[in-house]
This record gives structure tokens, C-alpha cells and sequence, in this order.
């Protein structure tokens, strides 16, 4: 039985992870999308009027599947697909992974960790949850099936039609039949007895075995002819009927060895009976196996896509518009409103959004004012390329980009900013770091990178290293204050391809400053300038 | 026809033996060991037992068949179902019940009678082709042959078959219903066939159909509810119960000893055969000694047995991480004094000559390419016991009161190895003190090799040749032993050069710092 509504041709493994995942999750604010992707939100009357408490499964579950990326266009566009299904059918998704939720806990508790070990000799409650759980692995693929049937022919993506599909051949109709057949010969097992008319009903075992004579009369090569669980009128042993029914069949066989009265021969009918059992249960393996693996990779890959509406849900409640992401290639980045999802969910508002198309270009520089936006710029970007990379839909209204099979971010960070002569040595040995892990075709995003230094000194460090990873093939999207770095980089990307630098590409970005002034947050392709217009904010701030 | 066993002409290798002294110095134990664990039984005392001079060719013969005509496999087949009829009989022994007794007697003869005859059909198999060339397995064949045409196999042969036959037939059916267990005999209509509940189950594991082995208790004893199931089946089949009884009645101690004797000694060659073939597939190398009076020793790629035993985890295929050296004495060479650099694979060479003529010794193959050697009546080995607290006089007393009974005058012809000796004397007092030990054991007929760090030793006697361990070009240790002597002044020079500590190098690495 398979999945797969995650890849195409396996299920979740969870290996191959981003390099720098870690800073990836904290340099993009990525853990309040994963919080935000655990919580629903509850709606009435289309307004917004409750966030519900998290589920901490699911944001285990989309905290890992979106730092695994995807590597191909097929890849993404196969989740993208699934991803529009469940937009648009959100009961269907909430139902399947309720399902599987409900249908994990019910196997929590009936022991299914302990039965996970092997069985000790002798194990009756091993063995009696074992069945038991079989039994539930039945109910649950017999529930889905059903489940599945109201939703008839309303997927469009190849990925759930793929799934429904295969479920109903790999668990037939005759299948089905044979396991609850199967079940029901040996219920006698596990059940606990009913109740039906008023009158009590007890399982009780009809087993037919035939066996051979080995050395030294040992009972051998046992073969079962049949097992059956008979359903019996409850009688008191202690009446005098009984006791007289007893007597009377206990003195009329011959060929029959009468066991009620007899410890050891009791004890050793059960542990046949037991073996027998455990038996039958080894058939199961492959079944009990798969439907394991099965059951837990439905709850995972149903709680990613569970993930995705409850996203979708808090892009509504800012009125933020989502769009699936088309995939170009490297040195092509086209976005229009693209807006960084993060800052909307915690700022609580709709924010601005930016648009261009960026064509052969595989570096971009952004310069600018202070406060100007950048570095909400440069996350926007980074989460909308983390977001497409899982197969989510981003916040934009129109995204495309390439596809890079690593990101790195490298943000100095608030608490690192003070000059320290030793954060010069951390930022490089950070570096160095990623210059280690980095492969062919990776992202990288830098932020303020080698603001622990001069800026002379910080600029050369950082032409030469960008100059080697741009040289490379490597993306870079840089945020800089490094204003030497810039305008020295901007008269040789100016000058005609002197000694072939910087021949793949670059674009430079400013913030955005009105004539008079104003600041717009917007990013627009413009000659780097000498000033960060750090005296805009002194004034603002001070006052001129 | 007589058989005297497989493994010695004059003894019975029951006899009380223990440990020969040198087993520890040359790490044999280290290779018993192995063999043992590998076997998976205790196999060490074989390893403790000599072989005299005409066996050891017996033995070497015996196991020149074994490997050549294949038989490796098919004598291990024959042990291991003797082992399961010597079983069956003990069984038949405590058993209580008659019935019990008489089945176990069917199982006890017909297991017999095939081990006796897939042995039989082996020893022909290889016969035909001419790979039957030993003293000891032709005796065996014709001993096999004469004993299974004997009357009194052929009854036993004839008459347990027929029963076993009848034994395998027999089906009881049982049903559990109801608190009760009804049980009736069934007629076998195709043992093929599967029984209904089986059938459907074959629906839920298609590849690999497991079947219910024994359901019912693990011991051998019967249980309660198997006692109370067979008392009503006897009652049905009495027929065949007489039969087995009457059976077992006439057929006791039925087990010729000779096969029982060899059961027991063919874990001697079987044991060192089976861990001769795992280190085989390692890609090391084994060979049957020859044994001439007029070559010393002659061996080509010999190895140290207990060291490749030690790597035998790390070994893999054509890896050449085990130092094979070839070697030879020449007519008139009795002893070899070898010198060298600590650490460079003299003690190993030393103990690869011992194990040598240990094995060569037992009548097994050895690690070797090829060798030649001559009879040696006995191993003397002296090792000194390294890292000990004893200093000076103490611990040269100490060897020497080791050193005396080796000097008797009974061990002369036997092989020598002598590992450090005297290292806490004087050089001076250990120079005189090692050419009196190295004259006596060639006044003694003996032959050897004498491991020192006295170069002067090798001017002992005219029968001693200084040999060394070698050097490779990087100065490093070779492991290798030859007759050539070193330049120790050349090796030290190469060594510096690689740690690029010569005066130009020296000089140009320093030179920035002198502007």
C-alpha cells in the first residue's frame, strides 16, 4: 500500500535536508509558519473569529517536510497539485487526516509500542494486542475506502487520484473479505464475549488440527484444517443440567480426552492454542508491516497538507494573496506583491508588496536607507523560494523563480552587530562554513554580511568572496550596506565586460525614497548610492 | 577387515595430553582458539596430541584426500548424522515408555543406516576418480564396504526402513471443541496436498509459506496432552505399535564403534579443514608440507597463522596486509641469526618457522605457498617474558633456569626458536653466553632460529647465518626477512629526508626568516 502524496515515487524519509537548515528556520522567522500552519482558525460567517489551539503533529510535520526541498519542476508541480485539491476541498483533507489521527491514537492504545518488540515466549498480550491492532489496521482501511466513496471524481491532481486508486486495488474488495474472515476465525481470541437477545453470547475456539509421529512419538508436521470461532449461548457450568449433560458426554467418548478438571493439560491445550496462533499471526507480518508504514505515512503527509489550509487560512485573515509559484530558471526572479508572509502574521497587517522581473541576472545587490524595507525584502524573497520548494502556495500574487537544491543565509544579526573583535573571526568562520557545504546551483543570501569591520575592509572581504561564488554559478541576493563594495561593483558590472567579471549578471536595488523624502518600503532597480541615508532617520529621529 | 582409526597408527588419542610448552610462544593457542570457536566444539585437545613419525604421514595423507577429493563437505554430512543417531540412542536410553524406546530405535537405525550409506556413496564417488590415495581413507572405504554387506546390516537396513516408512504414514487428527480434544487416525491421501486452514492462509503470505513446526512443547519428552492424544491412537493402529516394540527388542548397540571413533576424530581434520576454508576465501594461502630428509626447510609465502587469525576481521580479498617471506636453509645452514629493527617482524617470522613445523608436525597443512621440510622430533621455543618488574641478575637467572632442561640431551634433531635471550646481561657476557647455547644446539643436531640484537652472533659457528629484517626504501619497517645485511647509516639518511629535515632542506625551509 502506498502514500505518496508527498513524492511521486516514494513516501516521506525525511533525509536531505537543507545544509543550513537551522539558519534558514531562524534568519526567515520560519517557526511562526509552522506555528501558524499548526493552528486553524474558526470562521464564523466568513470573518475570522477564533485561532484555535495548535497541533503540535502538524507543526512537527510542515516543520520538516519544508526543509526538505523538492528538487525538480515535476516535484513541486505534483504537491502543488494536491495543495489546489485541498484548497479547494478542505472537508476532504480535514477528514482524511482525521482519520488517520483518530485512527493513531486508537493504536496507541492498544499497546503500539510495546507490540512493535518482538513477543516474549508465552506472550498472550502480545499476542492478543497484535490481532487487536490487525483488526483495527482492518476497520481503518475499511473506513477510507468508505470515506473515499462520497468523494468520487473530485480531484483534478494525479497525486490523489494516484493514492485513492491504489488503496482500492491494493485493499479489494477481496481482500477485505478474506481479512475479516480471517478475523472472525479467530475472534474467539480477543473477544471479550457479547450480548445479543438479553442472553449472553461466548467465543469459543473450534480448532482441527492434523499431525504426523516423529522419534520418540513426538507429535510433528502439523497442519490446520480448520479454525473457527463458534458463538455459544452462555451456560452456567454449576447447573445440574449442565453437570448432568457433562457427566453423560464424559462417559460416552471414547476417543476424546476430556480436559475441564485438569490443570496441566488445560495449560497445555491454551499454550498450543497460543502457538496455533502465533502462527496464523506470522501470516500476517507482511500485512501488519505495511499497514504500519502505511498509517504513519498518512498521518504525516495528510498533516503537511493539513498545514497548507490552515496557511491559506491566515493569509485570508490579512487579506494577503496567495498564488502557486511557477519554476524558471536561476538567473530569472519575476515576483508582483510579493510580501513577506512572517512579518504579516506577527505584525498583524497587510503590508507592501513588491514587483519586478528580473531577467539574466544571477546577483542581486540591494543598497538603501536604513529602515527602508531590505531586509524585509531579501525574507519575502527567501521564504517565498523556501515555501515553493515544499510545494506551498506563496504570498504574491505572481512568483517565479528558480530552483536551488540549497540555501544558505548568512544575516548578521541584531545581537552580533555590536563591533567586537571577534565577531569579524565568527562571521568569516560562518562563511567558511558555508563556502564548506555549498554545491553547484545553491542560494545565498546575505545580510549586512561583514558589518563587524570596517567598511573598507568589510568590502573587500566581501567582493572577493562574492566574486568567487558569482564566478561560481552561484545565486546571491545581498543586502549591503557595504557602499564602496557596491559602487565598486556597479563600475565594473558598468564598464563593458572589462576582464570578464560579473558576466552572469548583476541587479542592484534601492529602497525606495519619494522625492521629498518619503520612504515607500518599495525595492526599485536603481545606481547604488553613496549614502544609506542614515541622516533621513537621524533627522526623523533626532530632528534636524 | 581391521581399521586402527584416522588419526594415529600406534596410539589412542584419548589418552591424557596437555598443552606442549611452546604452544603459548609461537601463539598456537591463539589459532586453537579460532579453530575451536569457529568449529563451534571443543576440538583443542586433538590439537594437544602429537603424531609420531609414521602417523604424522598417515595423518598428512589422510588429509591430502580430504581436501582434494572434496570430501570436506560430505564427511561433515556424515558426522552430524551420526551425532543425531548417537542422540537417538541416548534418548532410547531414558526413555520410559516401551513405545516411546521403539520409535526412537526406528529413528536411531534408519539415521545410521544413512550416514553409513552417504558416506559409502562419497568414498565411491571419489574412489572412482583415483582421489582416494591415502592409507588411512582406503583402509575406511574397505572397512565401510565389508561391514555393509554384513547380514546383520543388511537386516537393520531392510527392516527400519520398512518401519519408518510405516512411522511417516501414520495422521492423527485432533479435534478441539467444547473443553474437549476428540482424536481419530486419517488416511494420508497426498502428503502434498495442504490441509483446508492452511490453504486459506497461503492467501495472506503468498512468497514465502512458513509451516506450523511443532506446535507442542520443545523437549524432547512428551507432554501430558501428546501421552493422553497417543494412548487413544495406539488403539487404533496396533499393528505397527508391536511391530516397532519387536523391533526394538531385537536391534540394540547396533553402532559399530569404528564409526563411533570416527565421528569423534573427524572433527580433528573437519575443525582446521572448515577455518582452513574461511581463510582461504580471505585469500590466504595453505599448503601439505613434503617431507624429505635432505632439505632443512624450504618454504615459499609463509605467513604467521595466529597473526592472519588476529586480522581475520579486517582481512578482505587480495589484501597484502599479511608478510609472507620466502625461505630457505641451505645444506649445510643449521641455525639462523636474525637481527633487525625493533618492531620489524622478526619475533613474527620467528613464530611462522615454528608453526611451520607444529603443523607439519600434527600431519595438517600449513600457511604457506609451498614447503619442504625435514622430520624434527620435538618444538623447544624460549621466549623472553617481556616488561618485567625483574631487572639484572633476576631475570637472566630466571632465563637461564628456563633455558636448562631445553639443553638436555634429549631433544636433540628437534627445531629451536629462541627469542631475546639475555638481553639484561652485558653484551659482552651475552655474546660469549649465546654462542655456547648456539654451539650446543648444533653440536645436537638441532636446526633454528635465534632472534637478537647482537650482530656478533652471526659469527657463532660456521653453521650460523646472520639474516635480516628489512627495511623499505622510505626506511619504514618491510616486515620482510632476508639474507642481506643492512646499511643502517643509508636508512637513517632516507628517514630524514622524509621529514624533510636535511641541512638544504632545513636551510630553504628557514630561509625566510634570515631575509
Amino acid at each position: 500500500m502506498r502514500v505518496r502524496l508527498l513524492y511521486s515515487d516514494h513516501e516521506w524519509v525525511g533525509i536531505d535536508k537543507y545544509r543550513d537548515t537551522n539558519n534558514i528556520i531562524q534568519d526567515l522567522g520560519l517557526k511562526t509558519l509552522f506555528t501558524m500552519a499548526s493552528k486553524d482558525v474558526l470562521k464564523e460567517d466568513g470573518a475570522v473569529k477564533k485561532v484555535l489551539d495548535a497541533d503540535d503533529f502538524i507543526r512537527d510535520v510542515v516543520s520538516k517536510v519544508m526543509m526538505v526541498p523538492l528538487e525538480n519542476e515535476e516535484e513541486i508541480y505534483y504537491r502543488q497539485g494536491i495543495v489546489q485539491d485541498c484548497l479547494n476541498n478542505e472537508d476532504f483533507i480535514e477528514g482524511l487526516y482525521r482519520i488517520a489521527t483518530d485512527m493513531s491514537i486508537q493504536w496507541d492504545k492498544l499497546g503500539r509500542k510495546d507490540n512493535e518488540n518482538k513477543a516474549r515466549s508465552n506472550d498472550v498480550s502480545w499476542l492478543m494486542s497484535r490481532i487487536r491492532i490487525i483488526r483495527l489496521f482492518v476497520n481503518s482501511l475499511s473506513k477510507l475506502k468508505h470515506f473515499f466513496a462520497s468523494y468520487q471524481g473530485t480531484f483534478s491532481s494525479e497525486g490523489i487520484a494516484g493514492f485513492v486508486k491504489h488503496l482500492l486495488e491494493d485493499f479489494s474488495l477481496e481482500d477485505e473479505k478474506k481479512y475479516i474472515e480471517l478475523l472472525e476465525s479467530v475472534d474467539f481470541y480477543v473477544s471479550e464475549g457479547l450480548m445479543a437477545d438479553d442472553e449472553r453470547i461466548v467465543c469459543k475456539p473450534r480448532i482441527v488440527l492434523e499431525c504426523g509421529i516423529a522419534g520418540g512419538l513426538k507429535l510433528t508436521d502439523v497442519q490446520l484444517s480448520e479454525i473457527e470461532t463458534l458463538h455459544q449461548k452462555y451456560r452456567n457450568p454449576n447447573s445440574t443440567l449442565n453437570k448432568l449433560r457433562e457427566y453423560v458426554d464424559n462417559h460416552t467418548a471414547t476417543d476424546s480426552i476430556i480436559l475441564s478438571g485438569d490443570v496441566m493439560l488445560e495449560k497445555q491445550v491454551a499454550e498450543l492454542v497460543y502457538r496455533i496462533m502465533r502462527y496464523i499471526v506470522t501470516y500476517l507480518e507482511p500485512f501488519y508491516e505495511d499497514c504500519a508504514a502505511f498509517f504513519d505515512q498518512l498521518r504525516i503527509q495528510t498533516a503537511f497538507y493539513r498545514g497548507a489550509v490552515n496557511l491559506k487560512h491566515h493569509a485570508e485573515r490579512f487579506q494577503l494573496h496567495i498564488c502557486m509559484p511557477k519554476v524558471c530558471g536561476q538567473e530569472q526572479l519575476h515576483y508582483d506583491t510579493l510580501k513577506e508572509f512572517v512579518m504579516c502574521i506577527e505584525q498583524r497587517i497587510t503590508a507592501i508588496g513588491n514587483t519586478c522581473d528580473i531577467d539574466d541576472k544571477l546577483l542581486v545587490v540591494i543598497t538603501g536607507a536604513n529602515q527602508g524595507g531590505k531586509s524585509t525584502f531579501l525574507r519575502s524573497l527567501g521564504i517565498a523560494q523556501v515555501m515553493m520548494q515544499c510545494g506551498f502556495f506563496v504570498v504574491a500574487k505572481k512568483f517565479e523563480a528558480g530552483i536551488f537544491p540549497q540555501i544558505f543565509t548568512h544575516f548578521t544579526r541584531r545581537e552580533d552587530s555590536a563591533m567586537n573583535s571577534g565577531r569579524l573571526d565568527e562571521e568569516l568562520s560562518r562563511m567558511s562554513q558555508i563556502i564548506d557545504s555549498i554545491t553547484p546551483g545553491s542560494l545565498v543570501l546575505l545580510n549586512e554580511s561583514f558589518a563587524t569591520t570596517t567598511e573598507k575592509e568589510g568590502s573587500n572581504i566581501a567582493y572577493d568572496i562574492i566574486r568567487a561564488l558569482h564566478e561560481a554559478g552561484i545565486k546571491i541576493i545581498t543586502v549591503t550596506h557595504l557602499l564602496s563594495f557596491a559602487q565598486r561593483l556597479y563600475s565594473e558590472t558598468a564598464s563593458a565586460n572589462e576582464n570578464k567579471a560579473w558576466n552572469n549578471g548583476v541587479a542592484f536595488f534601492c529602497a525606495e525614497r519619494l522625492p521629498d523624502g518619503r520612504r515607500t518600503y518599495k525595492m526599485v532597480q536603481s545606481v547604488p548610492e553613496l549614502t544609506s541615508f542614515g541622516l533621513d532617520l537621524y533627522n526623523e529621529i533626532i530632528g534636524g | 577387515m581391521e581399521f586402527p582409526g584416522i588419526l594415529d597408527l600406534h596410539k589412542n588419542p584419548n589418552e591424557d595430553v596437555a598443552r606442549p610448552a611452546f604452544f603459548l610462544d609461537l601463539n598456537i593457542d591463539q589459532i586453537i582458539e579460532r579453530i575451536d570457536r569457529e568449529w563451534g566444539e571443543e576440538v583443542k585437545s586433538y590439537f594437544y596430541f602429537p603424531a609420531d613419525r609414521e602417523s604424522e604421514d598417515y595423518r598428512r595423507k589422510v588429509c591430502y584426500d580430504i581436501k582434494q577429493a572434496g570430501l570436506f563437505e560430505p564427511l561433515c554430512a556424515f558426522r552430524n548424522k551420526m551425532l543425531d543417531t548417537v542422540r537417538c540412542s541416548e534418548y532410547r536410553e531414558e526413555s520410559v515408555l516401551s513405545l516411546q524406546k521403539a520409535v526412537w530405535a526406528i529413528c536411531e537405525a534408519t539415521g545410521y543406516c544413512e550416514a553409513l550409506s552417504g558416506l559409502k556413496a562419497a568414498l565411491e564417488a571419489a574412489n572412482s576418480q583415483g582421489l582416494l590415495q591415502s592409507e588411512g581413507m582406503t583402509m575406511l572405504f574397505g572397512f565401510l564396504q565389508d561391514y555393509m554387506a554384513g547380514g546383520e546390516y543388511q537386516t537393520l537396513l531392510v527392516e527400519s526402513r520398512k518401519l519408518l516408512d510405516e512411522l511417516n504414514s501414520l495422521r492423527i487428527r485432533m479435534t478441539y471443541e467444547n473443553n474437549r480434544v476428540a482424536v481419530e487416525a486419517v488416511d494420508v491421501k497426498d502428503a502434498k496436498e495442504l490441509a483446508p486452514y492452511e490453504q486459506f492462509l497461503r492467501f495472506f503470505y503468498k512468497d514465502n509459506p512458513k509451516n506450523l513446526v511443532t506446535p507442542f512443547d520443545d523437549t524432547v519428552d512428551l507432554t501430558k496432552l501428546e501421552r493422553s492424544v497417543l494412548a487413544i491412537f495406539v488403539k487404533r493402529r496396533p499393528e505397527f505399535f508391536e511391530a516397532a516394540e519387536r523391533f526394538e527388542k531385537s536391534h540394540r548397540d547396533f553402532i559399530c564403534k569404528e564409526f563411533k571413533q570416527l565421528t569423534d576424530d573427524l572433527s580433528f581434520y573437519l575443525s582446521f579443514r572448515k577455518f582452513e576454508i574461511k581463510l582461504e576465501k580471505k585469500g590466504l594461502c595453505f599448503c601439505s608440507p613434503t617431507v624429505e630428509e635432505d632439505k632443512i626447510i624450504r618454504a615459499e609465502g609463509l605467513y604467521d597463522f595466529a597473526l592472519a587469525c588476529s586480522m581475520l576481521d579486517t582481512l578482505t580479498q587480495g589484501s597484502e596486509s599479511v608478510v609472507a617471506n620466502d625461505f630457505y636453509y641451505n645444506n649445510d645452514e643449521q641455525f639462523f641469526v636474525l637481527t633487525g629493527p625493533n618492531q620489524g617482524g622478526k619475533t613474527t617470522f620467528a613464530r611462522s618457522l615454528g608453526q611451520l613445523v607444529y603443523f607439519t608436525k600434527m600431519g595438517l597443512e600449513v600457511a604457506a605457498v609451498s614447503a619442504n621440510l625435514h622430520y624434527f622430533e620435538d618444538i623447544l621455543t624460549h621466549f623472553s617474558v617481556e616488561e618485567s618488574v625483574e631487572t639484572g641478575r633476576g631475570k637472566l637467572k630466571e632465563e637461564l633456569i628456563r633455558l636448562a632442561p631445553m639443553m638436555e640431551a634429549k631433544y636433540d634433531k628437534s627445531f629451536v626458536i629462541i627469542n631475546e635471550l639475555f638481553t639484561t646481561a652485558a653484551n659482552y657476557d651475552a655474546i660469549i653466553m649465546g654462542t655456547n647455547v648456539l654451539q650446543h644446539f648444533i653440536k645436537q643436531f638441532c636446526t633454528g632460529i635465534y632472534v637478537t640484537h647482537l650482530h656478533e652472533l652471526c659469527e657463532a659457528d660456521k653453521a650460523v647465518t646472520g639474516i635480516c629484517a628489512m627495511l623499505d626504501e622510505n626506511g619504514k619497517q618491510s616486515f620482510k626477512i632476508s639474507r642481506e645485511n643492512i646499511d643502517y647509516a643509508e636508512c637513517a639518511a632516507n628517514q630524514v629526508n622524509k621529514h624533510r629535515l636535511g641541512y638544504e632542506q632545513l636551510k630553504s625551509r628557514l630561509g625566510g626568516l634570515n631575509g
